[in-house]
């Protein structure tokens, strides 16, 4: 233990408390925040929160947790999660602008709507039931209707097209569930100080629900060794509105919005949350603002100022060894009531940059008209980034691997897929590396789709077709809004050869910070395509009972007219025979219908009313016998 | 056959219900005549309050239903209500509508002064799940062993329960989500399922819907109190339109009912009745309908907060606690051993894979076969195969012309 | 009396079905939901390849219903070169075609068999002439011809789908137990039940056919013949020998045709395991061929009216309906054997009509094949009534259901229920002409004794 210094105030001997614990190792959990600003090309700014606890592996502390939710090591412990991840997305990540090959558009760029996969460290049998009751757990703790998600046909186990797995990982997407505050509150009680202090108190909700995007993520690592880490993110995109007025200059168009904290979230950081180990905000600023003013970032130059000097600046290294932007960290301890912390950045002279794109620019589309088929297309256009990149020769090849969920009322002919390779057919084999197809089983599972691509470096431009038919819902089936059409949750295309991992030289082996480790993690650049809304036919809601009395009686008629042709005859023959047999002349027809009747009652035996009587007898014990079994049977 | 789209959820299995619940019944008048020496006989005390308030309506046009239940919401939790004894139901995401134009907030007024959709707001069932067979589950406590707790409405015999439900509604009917109807035999069959399972000690069920007075029509479990925005062949209309939101935002019964709470506390002690007479026809432009019939207390003597506060008394007992005795028969919520996680729907997946490997070693009169039959070669022993049965077809019809 | 310039008019339906397929572009008839259903459609079963090829199991994916022989026999016709012509599966709709013209030359035999028996019996009956004058085609030149302009048999023939295979194999049956070849009787029974399971019922007029000879009029006739012969004086031989046809059950056929039988099914039994050997195995094969067909697990639409029946049904009454249905379709059986055990190959024919009317996913070649049949029987049906009715109201049915479908699916102006009412009606017809003809027969057989007893 560190020697506490009596003299300081109880705030000191926390955060003093907190140092001595990191330096003695694991055994404590921890917690940090970070917050990390953007400004991005299109005038808006990305905010992207940042908070850790961990906890050290259960046999050590036992049970009870300090800083460490408990609903969340309820979760790992009784499921058995090896991983897990829960994101809720409004919005779209706009790749071009925003980025599509840096860490954040690879680690926090989500499909909307709520996505979850989780690992499970359990025998293969267990797995589905032990997704079923996670689905159910998470939506209870998170107020969503992640509890959709347990039936076998909004999840599927994919192979390596998501993340390379043994058959222990599951993944499901729920693209039209709604993301509102109800989701953020539990999401921030699980932060030991809430959004009462320290960085998630910026959480102001109308300014974070106005973004343009909005994702909330929760990762769980578990392992035995390691103990359990949580990762809980949320980026996002806002628009600054400019309060210095809306200057424009003639010279290189719009001056970007400045913006400060309080601007963009209403309020100001009045000091760090007291149990957190380190409480950071960084601001980055891409390589492309700057790059004329060489290696020394000044936080106060001719393009841009900063409203707080930073503690430290940062340079961060892409994965190619060049510079791509720098860091201006800002250390939240230093800063309380008297002082609070608003960094923000003011504009001295306009400036147009912009963010590295995907490789490769993946959009999906549907095609065709009518309910009854269509085709889903899978679109690449080149961002001829490799050539920037690798200026080398054109006859490479380039891997993409796609992932795509369809519902089973999307019922693909996997047969049918054809690739065209700048606009001209190509053989499937040219380019498909590797697939592996689940197809679809109606009312039980979800086709996946997992492809290996291999495009040559040459490719402007590639498009990938496939068929499918509009299945037909029972009506029991449809949603409320039926008519509204149903979703296909996003296809994700991720890139193997290209890597958004950034490095961080100069920094001392005792700065910890999670948000700059996650950059540092080799990540794969993924990028996640549209949702697709595929409107399917709807029967009459209203029919159900007109439907059932006219089919029935088609077929009473069918029945009853063949058996009445089938039977005619003896009475025809019967009644001509008596007609020959009387030899009447010319009776009135009423008449002779009448006697007909009667001589058929009399000829038809002593006693009429017994064979009708026990035929009829016998058409209700059937009847009875009939409903018994088939009562019997369905309640077997 | 308009409305003939009746939920059918949990009324065809009743019997195997019924029965269960009877036997329960009989448990429990052994078990009560045992405690009987205690002091807390179970039928006595109220120890505890809970909320269910259910929006039915979907689509951005009846914002003002989740206006309704939003205001309620806050009311009682303003009253003492935690958040874990209210079951929220809303059909539809008002807040963070694309058209709404105050993004995660939602206002029953036009002032805007008060933000319903704080930062403390917990919806437990949301959008498609607002359905009729998961309301009436809700009020049976008859769930999937998967379903948290927080889900669930674990009321015991001492609790009193508010009940609110809006949306559009008619004749002994109240629409769930454009799609599905609840109807009053349905509420009246739930309310006396709870009543035998010993689910509630009184039980207030406020409707704000057209004709609201036909959905208690079917009642008869005592210890109901019921209370609808108007008569039969009325309609209940919203209160005014807030031209910035674009929509109507409040409804005038739950208007005035508001009106009415907003100038209590906690500890306040206005009684039922005044809030009764507080409904005046002329503002509400509908009559208000009160069913006492099935309640014994006097009305007068009955605070409000009876039912839309918490009461936190402290329980003195003599001998060990054995109270929720109801509450044994709904199954522990997240016991998670591995026993019960063999549920067979959804491990059909990978017990499939098993058959497959079953049904392949089953074949062991081809096995034979199957050794020689490698990749390609099954092609050209079917082939073949089929070319036999030709030749076999052409000659046996050929012997026997 | 056969029709003049036959040949000429059967090589001109033959050539016109060529001509549709190598010229007609794309009709898109295969996604016509008259034409081609999940069980029938020949894209599915492309599908269904893919994934065979692919190693997995062919019926995984809830896409192809099929028999696996037919995936090993088309299959690999399906997947070669799509993109070769306007028409997808060229090479399919060759084998179609000539499927269909061995199957209307089959019908054509056939119906001379009939002929030969019908006028033998007439000729012992003495009533060749009273009965011929009226009206005498060659019925089975007339049902071939109309089997093969039928324009239903056309679409179905052009439009990619395996129910002429299916037709081909009934056609077969029929035709073996009318000249008492028990080993093609067999095959083609046991084909079609493979293939499709509701030929299955078609064992009871494949029996009688084997034992008893193909149609005849009822044995009363021949016994009031031979009351009345004995009364003028005839010479007694005749008619002990005409007696005798009807009376003697033929068990030697019949045997060797349930010998056959076993031998067939135990053939295809092995073959289409030897095919899904390493992909799922005969049991999925059952669940999802048979299995499909008798839950009605698929709702898209077909010109039956099942389809939308259980799109709506409640899910509770669900089970009982599909009891309900499946039996209404075997309750008929027997009464009709009953009735009809004289005329077994119109037998075939009222339960050719039944189950195309009646079965889960019917579609316009079922109806294509039991209106090949009925002109078999053209000269007995001769005075059947509301044929006026039950052409147009064929035709009008043909034209509506397109439009119908259109407006409901495409353009999104109408609603399912005018696709149903089309199906409704034309459930309608088909039991209209079913029992029409049933009780024309009955009429027919009943103005033969007339006839004899005169």
């Amino acid at each position: 233990m560190a020697p506490p210094a009596r003299q300081f105030s109880l705030l000191s001997l926390l955060i003093l408390l907190a140092a001595a614990s990191s330096a003695v190792g694991v055994g404590e959990e921890e917690f940090t925040e970070e917050l990390l600003l953007r400004p991005l090309p299109d005038r808006k700014v990305l905010a992207h929160f940042h908070f850790r606890s961990s906890a050290p592996p259960a046999a050590a502390a036992g049970r009870h947790h300090h800083l460490f939710p408990k609903a969340i090591s309820q979760l790992v412990r009784n499921f058995h999660i090896s991983e897990l991840e829960l994101s809720f997305t409004q919005g779209r990540w706009n790749y071009d602008q925003w980025g599509g090959y840096d860490p954040m558009s690879t680690n926090s760029a989500k499909p909307p709507g709520v996505e979850l996969w989780a690992i499970f460290d359990i025998p293969f049998t267990e797995i589905n039931a032990t997704w079923k009751n996670l689905t159910h757990t998470l939506s209870g703790l998170f107020c969503a209707s992640i509890n959709f998600l347990e039936s076998s046909t909004a999840f599927s186990a994919p192979r390596w097209g998501f993340k390379l797995n043994p058959g222990n990982l599951r993944y499901g997407a729920l693209p039209r569930e709604a993301v509102c505050t109800e989701n953020l509150t539990p999401w921030l009680k699980l932060l030991p100080c809430r959004d009462k202090a320290g960085i998630a108190s910026l959480l102001y909700r109308p300014s974070i629900y106005k973004g343009y995007y909005h994702s909330q993520k929760l990762k769980l690592t578990s392992s035995r060794s390691g103990g359990i880490i949580l990762d809980q993110t949320l980026t996002v995109v806002l628009q600054p509105e400019s309060f210095s007025g809306k200057q424009l200059h003639s010279t290189d168009g719009q001056l970007h919005p400045s913006w400060s904290m309080e601007h963009l979230f209403n309020k100001r950081l009045s000091g760090k949350c007291l149990v957190s180990k380190s409480s950071r905000i960084f601001v980055e600023i891409e390589k492309g603002i700057v790059d004329k003013s060489g290696s020394e970032i000044l936080w106060d130059n001719e393009v841009f100022v900063l409203s707080t000097t930073p503690d430290r600046v940062l340079k961060e290294i892409d994965h190619m060894e060049v510079q791509s932007s720098s860091l201006y960290e800002y250390d939240v301890s230093n800063y309380n009531d008297e002082k609070p912390l608003d960094v923000g950045i003011t504009w001295k002279r306009p400036r147009i940059w912009s963010c590295t794109p995907p490789p490769y620019h993946a959009s999906r589309f549907l095609m065709g008209g009518g309910n009854e088929r269509g085709s889903i297309a899978l679109s690449f256009l080149s961002t001829n980034l490799q050539k920037h990149l690798f200026s080398g020769s054109n006859d490479c090849l380039r891997k993409a691997v796609v992932f795509q969920v369809v519902p089973w009322y999307v019922k693909v002919y996997y047969h049918s897929l054809e690739i065209f390779i700048d606009g001209s057919r190509k053989d499937i084999s040219e380019v498909l590396d590797k697939i592996h197809v689940t197809p679809s089983e109606d009312k039980l599972s979800p086709g996946t789709l997992e492809m290996l691509l291999r495009f040559p470096c040459s490719m402007q431009s590639a498009t990938l077709t496939l068929d499918f038919d509009k299945g037909f819902l029972h009506i029991d089936e449809y949603p409320p809004d039926a008519n509204q059409g149903f979703d296909i949750p996003s296809a994700l295309i991720s890139f193997p050869e290209f890597n958004s991992s950034r490095t961080y030289p100069g920094t001392d082996p005792f700065f910890v910070s999670p948000l700059l480790e996650d950059f540092k993690e080799d990540g794969v650049v993924k990028s996640y395509t549209e949702v697709l809304l595929v409107p399917l036919t709807t029967p009459d809601f209203s029919m159900p009972y007109n439907v059932i009395t006219f089919t029935c009686t088609v077929l009473a008629l069918y029945f009853g007219s063949l058996l009445n042709a089938l039977r005619r005859r003896i009475g025809e023959e019967e009644s001509e025979l008596k007609k020959t047999a009387a030899k009447r002349g010319l009776i009135p027809l009423l008449l002779a219908k009448l006697r007909g009747k009667k001589i058929d009652k009399s000829n038809s035996g002593s006693s009429p009313a017994s064979p009708s009587g026990s035929k009829l007898l016998l058409k209700v014990v059937f009847v009875a016998i009939v409903a018994v079994v088939f009562h019997y049977l369905s309640n077997s | 056959m308009a409305f003939g789209r009746r939920h059918r959820g949990p009324s065809l299995p009743a019997l195997p219900f019924l029965l269960q619940t009877l036997s329960l019944l009989v448990l429990l008048a052994f078990s009560s005549s045992a405690a009987a020496p205690t002091a807390a006989s179970p039928a006595a005390m109220h120890n505890n309050n809970w909320a269910v308030l259910v929006c039915t309506s979907r689509f951005w046009f009846n914002y003002r239903h989740m206006a309704n239940t939003l205001s309620l919401y806050r009311t009682v939790k303003r009253l003492g209500i935690p958040d874990e004894r209210i079951i929220l139901m809303l059909a539809d995401d008002m807040a963070c509508n694309p058209r709404n134009n105050y993004p995660a907030q939602v206002f029953n007024n036009e002032n805007h002064q008060l933000n319903l959709y704080g930062d403390n707001v917990e919806v437990d069932y949301r959008g498609y799940e607002v359905t009729v067979e998961n309301f009436l589950r809700v009020l049976t406590g008859r769930h999937e062993s998967a379903v948290p707790r927080s889900k669930r409405l674990l009321s015991d015999e001492g609790s009193h329960i508010l009940l609110y439900m809006t949306g559009h509604g008619g004749d002994e009917f109240l629409k769930f989500q454009d799609n599905e109807e609840l109807q009053s035999h349905d509420l009246a069959d739930a309310v006396k399922q709870m009543k035998e399972k010993h689910r509630f000690k009184e039980l207030l069920i406020m409707v704000d819907t057209c004709q609201a007075a036909t959905l208690f029509s079917q009642l008869h479990s005592p210890g109901v109190l019921a209370i609808g925005s108007s008569m039969k062949g009325e309609n209940s209309y919203s209160h005014h339109l807030d031209s910035d939101i674009g929509v109507s935002v409040v409804d005038r019964f739950t208007f005035y009912t508001l009106a009415f709470f907003e100038k209590l506390n906690m500890y306040s002690n206005a009684s039922l009745n005044s809030l009764f007479t507080s409904y005046n026809p002329s503002m509400l432009l509908s009559t208000a309908y009160y069913r006492m019939d099935l309640y014994e207390r006097a009305l007068n003597e009955v605070p409000v907060t009876n039912f839309f506060g918490s009461v936190m008394k402290t329980i003195h007992t003599d001998s060990a606690y054995t109270g929720f005795l109801a509450a044994h028969d709904t199954e522990t919520p997240l016991s998670i051993n591995h026993g019960m996680l063999q549920n067979e729907a959804s491990s059909r997946r990978s017990n499939m894979e098993e058959m497959k490997e079953a049904q392949l070693r089953s074949h062991g009169w081809t096995e034979i076969l199957q050794e020689q039959l490698e990749g390609k070669k099954t092609e050209i022993v079917v082939m073949y195969g089929l070319g036999t049965m030709g030749i076999l077809l052409a000659i046996s019809t050929w012997l026997s012309m | 009396m056969a029709i003049r310039h036959y040949w000429s008019m059967a090589a001109a339906a033959v050539g016109f079905r060529l001509a549709l397929v190598l010229f007609g572009g794309n009709l898109h008839l295969a996604s016509r939901p008259e034409v081609s259903t999940p069980l029938t459609s020949l894209r599915r079963l492309a599908e269904g390849y893919w994934l065979k090829q692919a190693s997995m199991s062919p019926y995984s994916g809830s896409m192809y219903h099929g028999s696996p022989l037919l995936l090993s026999v088309l299959g690999p016709l399906t997947s070669s070169k799509r993109s070769g012509g306007h028409h997808a599966h060229i090479y399919c709709s060759l084998v179609f075609v000539a499927v269909d013209f061995l199957a209307a030359m089959l019908i054509r035999s056939t119906g001379r068999r009939l002929q030969m028996a019908r006028n033998r019996s007439l000729k012992s009956l003495d009533l060749t002439r009273s009965v011929n004058s009226s009206v005498n085609v060659s019925s089975g030149d007339a049902a071939s011809l109309i089997y093969l302009w039928n324009p239903w048999a056309i679409i179905t023939c052009v439009g990619s789908c395996t129910s002429p295979i299916e037709n081909l194999m009934v056609v077969i049956m029929i035709y073996g137990a009318c000249s008492r070849l028990a080993p093609l009787a067999a095959f083609g029974y046991v084909m079609a039940t493979h293939l499709s399971l509701y030929p299955a019922i078609l064992i009871l007029p494949v029996t009688l056919l084997l034992g008893y000879g193909p149609d005849s009029p009822p044995p009363k006739v021949f016994l009031l013949k031979g009351l009345s012969a004995s009364k003028v004086g005839m010479p007694e031989n005749e008619i002990s020998t005409g007696q005798r046809d009807f009376r003697q059950f033929a068990w030697k056929p019949v045997l060797h045709f349930t010998l056959w039988v076993f031998i067939w099914s135990c053939y295809v039994l092995l073959l289409s395991s030897i095919i899904l050997n390493n992909v799922g195995g005969r049991q999925e094969m059952f669940e999802k061929t048979y299995g499909f067909i008798l839950t009605v697990k698929d709702l898209s639409p077909n010109i039956g009216v099942l389809w939308y029946f259980f799109a709506e049904v409640f899910d509770v009454f669900r089970n009982f309906f599909l009891i309900v249905f499946n039996m209404n379709i075997v309750f008929m059986v027997l009464p009709l054997a009953i009735r009809l055990k004289h005329r077994p190959c119109f037998l075939a024919f009222v339960y050719t009509a039944i189950v195309a009317m009646l079965k889960s996913y019917p579609s316009a070649g079922d109806s294509a094949l039991y209106l090949g049949l009925l002109g078999l029987f053209a000269n007995e049906l001769a005075e059947m009534q509301f044929t006026f009715f039950l052409f147009f109201g064929y035709i009008g049915v043909s034209l509506l259901s397109p439009v119908m479908h259109n407006l409901w699916i495409w353009r999104g102006t109408g609603n399912a229920n005018f696709y149903f009412a089309t199906g409704l009606a034309y459930t309608c017809l088909q039991t209209v002409l079913v029992v029409e003809s049933v009780s024309s027969m009955i009429k027919h057989d009943r103005k033969l004794r007339l006839l004899v007893k005169a």
